[in-house]
C-alpha cells in the first residue's frame, strides 16, 4: 500500500480522506503487510483451497414471492424521497 | 491489406423466475409503482443476509448444460466493488472465482456454413436498479425494483467474426434458453442486453488488435450496424491515421449512427473482486445435477429430424420446432389424435391464426396440445365440421378448461348425419331460389354457391362441405 494506491482507493470508493485519516490508514495496511508476510512463509502446496470460512454450504431458498416490508417503512430515514423514489444528488449517465 | 475482426461477446439475460437472486422480493415490476419490490437485503441496508434462490442456480446450470459447458459443482459467490446510485450495497454479488459453467461450445450457421464458438462462462448475477434523470433538474430518482433481479451472463470466447456471426450466435442463444425454459431473451423487453468487445488485426496476424467495447446493446440491427461501424473506423485508423485507437468503452448512438468514447476501461482489479462472505457455497450433488439434466429438453434440430421421420416437410418441421410452446403442442395434439399431418396443420395454421390475431408471442401460448388433439379427432370422425372446429379453437382459447365435445354439443355445432335433415333444407333452399337453379343450369357456376351458402346457413355448419355439395347438384340435376 502506497500513497498512489490509496489515492485511486479514494477515488473508487467517492472519499475524500484527510492528510490524519490518510496515516491511519497507511500505518493499518503496513502492519497487515507485515502479518501477511508471516502467513506467506506457510508452506500450502498440499493444502486444498479453502472456498468459505463458513463450515456450512448450500443456504438456499425457494422460488416464492413474499413481501415482508412496506415501501414507506424502508424510506422513513432517508433524507429525500419524492413519488416513492429514492432521491440523489444528479448523476450524469 | 486485408483486415479481420475479432468479436466477443458478453450477453446478460433475466432468468425467468418469480423472486430475486437474493431475496423473496418479486422479481417482477413491470407496470409496478417505484420502489414497490423492495426488502432491506435488495436495498443494500446493513445488517441483511441474502439467501439464494435455488431456482436460480436451477436455471444457471441448465443454461450451461444446453451450451455445452461444464458445471462447476461448488459454486461460489463474489462481491464486485463499484460505487453508483444504481448499486444500493456499492457492491454487485456475482462470481467471479467459481462461476455455475464454465467451457461452453455453442454451434451457429451462416452463410459460409457451421462454426462453434466457445463459451468462457456462465456466471449468476443480481442486476441493478434503475435511474430516472427526468423527473427534477436537480436530483436523480432511484428505483430499486430492479436490484437483485437474477441474470446470467454468457460470456464468449472472441470466436466471432463478423456481424452475420453475432446475429447467429444470439439467435442461438435465444433459442436455446427459451427452449429450456429458464429466460425470454427478448431484447426488445430488456430481458437479454448485449455487449460487444471488437477489435481488428491484419489477416492472419496472431495479435489482437486494440479492443473496443460497446455496453448495453439492446437490439439486434443496432448491433449489426455499430459492428459495420466500428470495423470501419478502426480499419481507417489503422490505415489513414485518422484517430488514435484506445482500449476504452464506448456508446452507440442508433439514431446518429456513430459511437463515442466513454470512459477508459476499468481494470479487473479496480473492481476488488473477493468472496462474498455472506453467500454460502452451493455444492451441486449428484442427485440435483442428475434432475437437472434429465430435465433437458430435446435440441431443436432434434425435435425437427423426428417430425420429418414422421412425414412432414422440412417447412413444417422447421415450423413447429422454432418454439418450444408450439413444439409442445404439436406433441401433445398428436399423442391424442395419432395423425401428423393433421396435427401440424391445426398447430401451424390455426393456433398461429388465433396467436397473431391476439398478438400473442409462441412462448405465450398456453392451449393445452391434448385437447387441440380432441378437437382434430372430432374433425376426424366427423362429427364436426372444419369451419365448426375453428369456432371452438378460438373459444378454446378463451376458456383453457373447455372441453370441445361438451361446448359443440350445447353451442349447436355437431354435425348432422340426419340426410333426411339436409334433403329438407336442400328442397326449401331450392324452391324460394327459382332463379339462381335456372342460373346454374343455364352454366353459372356462382350460382350455386348461393344456393350452397344458404343451406350451410340454415344446417348451422353442421355438414360436411363435399357431401351438401354434391347432394345439392343432385338435387338440382333431379328437377
Ligand atoms: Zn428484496
Amino acid at each position: 500500500m502506497d500513497r498512489e494506491i490509496l489515492r485511486r482507493l479514494e477515488l473508487l470508493n467517492q472519499l475524500k480522506l484527510t492528510e490524519a485519516e490518510k496515516e491511519d490508514v497507511l500505518s493499518f495496511f503496513a502492519a497487515r503487510e507485515a502479518e501477511h508476510k508471516v502467513l506467506e512463509a506457510i508452506d500450502t502446496a498440499n493444502t486444498e483451497r479453502m472456498v468459505h470460512v463458513m463450515p456450512i454450504d448450500t443456504v438456499v431458498r425457494e422460488d416464492v414471492v413474499v413481501k415482508m416490508f412496506e415501501r414507506e417503512d424502508l424510506q422513513a430515514q432517508a433524507p429525500e424521497t419524492d413519488e416513492g423514489y429514492w432521491c440523489v444528488p444528479k448523476v450524469m449517465e | 491489406m486485408k483486415y479481420e475482426t475479432v468479436i466477443g461477446l458478453e450477453v446478460h439475460v433475466e432468468l425467468a423466475t418469480k423472486s430475486k437472486i437474493f431475496c423473496s422480493c418479486s422479481a417482477h415490476s413491470f407496470g409496478a409503482d417505484p420502489n414497490d419490490h423492495v426488502c432491506p437485503a435488495c436495498c443494500g441496508m446493513p445488517g441483511m443476509l441474502p439467501v439464494v434462490n435455488k431456482r436460480v442456480v436451477d436455471f444457471g446450470m441448465k443454461a450451461g448444460m444446453m451450451l455445452n459447458c461444464d458445471i462447476n459443482r461448488v459454486t461460489t459467490f463474489d462481491k464486485k466493488s463499484y460505487y453508483y446510485p444504481d448499486l444500493p450495497a456499492a457492491y454487485q454479488t456475482t462470481q467471479w472465482f467459481a462461476p455455475v459453467a464454465v467451457n461452453g461450445l455453442v454451434e451457429i450457421e451462416t452463410s459460409k456454413g457451421k462454426k462453434g464458438i466457445r463459451i468462457k462462462q456462465i456466471h449468476m448475477e443480481e442486476d441493478a436498479g434503475k435511474l430516472v434523470h427526468d423527473i427534477r433538474e436537480d436530483t436523480t430518482h432511484v428505483d430499486f425494483n430492479r436490484t437483485s433481479v437474477p441474470l446470467i451472463e454468457i460470456v464468449s470466447q472472441p470466436d466471432l467474426s463478423s456481424a452475420e456471426e453475432v446475429e447467429a450466435y444470439l439467435e442461438r442463444l435465444k433459442s436455446l434458453l427459451r427452449y429450456a425454459k429458464v429466460a425470454e431473451c427478448e431484447m426488445a423487453h430488456g430481458t437479454m442486453r448485449c455487449d460487444v468487445n471488437l477489435s481488428v488485426r491484419p489477416e492472419g496476424s496472431d495479435k489482437l488488435g486494440v479492443r473496443a467495447e460497446m455496453k448495453n446493446m439492446n437490439s439486434i440491427e443496432a448491433i449489426k450496424r455499430a459492428i459495420d461501424y466500428e470495423v470501419a473506423r478502426h480499419i481507417d485508423a489503422i490505415e489513414n491515421g485518422t484517430e488514435e485507437l484506445r482500449q476504452e468503452t464506448r456508446r452507440w448512438d442508433d439514431i446518429k449512427g456513430k459511437s463515442y468514447a466513454m470512459r477508459t476501461k476499468e481494470t479487473a482489479g479496480d473492481y476488488r473482486y473477493f468472496p462474498d462472505p455472506n453467500v454460502m457455497p452451493v455444492v451441486i450433488d449428484d442427485e440435483w445435477f442428475d434432475s437437472i439434466k434429465a430435465s433437458l429438453p430435446e435440441f431443436p434440430e432434434v425435435k425437427k429430424a423426428k417430425y420429418m421421420e414422421l412425414g412432414l416437410s422440412e417447412y413444417d418441421a422447421t415450423r413447429l420446432s422454432e418454439s418450444i410452446a408450439i413444439a409442445e403442442c404439436f406433441e401433445d395434439a398428436l399423442s391424442v389424435c395419432g395423425n401428423a399431418k393433421e396435427a401440424a396443420n391445426w398447430v401451424i395454421s390455426e393456433v398461429t391464426r388465433v396467436l397473431n390475431a391476439k398478438g400473442m408471442s409462441y412462448e405465450m401460448l398456453t392451449l393445452d396440445g391434448k385437447v387441440l388433439g380432441k378437437l382434430i379427432n372430432l374433425v376426424l370422425e366427423s362429427k364436426v365440421s372444419r369451419a365448426n372446429a375453428k369456432k371452438i379453437l378460438d373459444a378454446m382459447f378463451e376458456d383453457p378448461e373447455l372441453d370441445p365435445i361438451k361446448y359443440a354439443e350445447e353451442n349447436d355445432l355437431v354435425m348432422s348425419n340426419d340426410t333426411g335433415l339436409v334433403d329438407k333444407v336442400i328442397a326449401e333452399v331450392i324452391a324460394g331460389d327459382a332463379k339462381a337453379v335456372a342460373d346454374f343450369k343455364g352454366g353459372k357456376d356462382k350460382a350455386l354457391m348461393a344456393l350452397f351458402g344458404k343451406c350451410m346457413k340454415q344446417l348451422k355448419g353442421n355438414v360436411d362441405p363435399a357431401t351438401l355439395r354434391t347432394m345439392l347438384i343432385d338435387a338440382i340435376n333431379k328437377l
